[in-house]
């Protein structure tokens, strides 16, 4: 029982380590997929993360802004429901190059197969 | 890196108001001997200058992403206070207790400071991308 404590300790720790620096995978992820508004952002990276990736609203504008000081996204303003217009947010030309290089460097490696039976995904 | 901001202006119209009322002040109550005040002025002066930096250059950075260690504050203030005060000198402003062998030692020194800020600054370039620092880029 204690040791069960101890090895969640450990892995929720690690886990939000690993969490923090994949916010701006999972902005980007959800960009490539089409234009959108920070709520749909939002409910992408909840629902394709499968509920472990949760993310303030503050911390997606917060990093929204910073990506668009840095060319790597853009905006335009669209209707929204009901209220004042939406600020619809995509990929640069930029952000996708640099999109796609992070993913073949850092994401195609996993699909190794000896990664694979290592991490018993098979 | 855009360098002048309009924080950085307003924060220059500001400053160029406050210097106006603390030369002003300052000859008037150096005239009057009233040197306590003189100094209460000072302080007056060097707070206001203090908070409002502290509060546009504190909002400039969170809204802007932009890191430049505060140099253009820097350099802003040492413009603004150095002109006016040259100019209540030739303009025959000041008041007899005043001189203006005061304000030289003061952007000689200042000046020296300004260079050190200012190669502080060129270091830390280095550690940015279009005035962002690249720790807080992706964190």
């Amino acid at each position: 029982m204690k040791n069960d404590v101890y090895k969640n300790e450990l892995l929720t720790t690690w886990e939000d380590t690993y969490k923090k620096g994949q916010l701006t995978l999972w902005i980007f992820l959800a960009l490539k997929d089409g234009p959108k508004y920070v709520n749909e952002i939002r409910d992408f990276i909840l629902e394709y993360s499968e509920g472990t990736i949760s993310c303030e609203e503050q911390s997606l504008y917060r990093a929204l802004r910073k990506f668009k000081h840095l060319k790597i996204v853009e905006f335009s303003s669209g209707k929204g429901n009901k209220g004042p217009d939406r600020k619809y947010y995509e990929l640069t030309e930029i952000g996708i190059e640099i999109l796609s290089a992070f993913i073949s460097r850092n994401i195609k490696l996993f699909f190794n197969q000896k990664l694979i039976e290592l991490m018993n995904l098979k | 890196m855009k360098f002048i901001t309009k924080n950085l202006i307003a924060y220059a119209l500001l400053l160029l108001v406050y210097t106006l009322i603390f030369r002003y002040t300052l000859s008037n109550v150096l005239e009057s001997e009233k040197f306590i005040l003189a100094m209460v002025s000072g302080v007056v002066y060097g707070v206001l200058i203090f908070i409002t930096a502290w509060i546009l250059g504190k909002a400039h950075t969170i809204k802007k992403f932009v890191f430049d260690a505060g140099l253009g504050f820097n350099v802003t203030t040492y413009i603004i206070w150095g002109l006016v005060s040259e100019l209540w000198f030739i303009l025959g402003f000041n008041s007899k207790y005043e001189n203006i062998r005061s304000v030289h030692y003061a952007l000689i020194i200042w000046g020296v400071f300004l260079i050190i800020h200012f190669l502080i600054y060129w270091r830390l370039r280095s550690r940015t991308i279009k005035g962002v620092l690249k720790s807080e880029i992706f964190d």
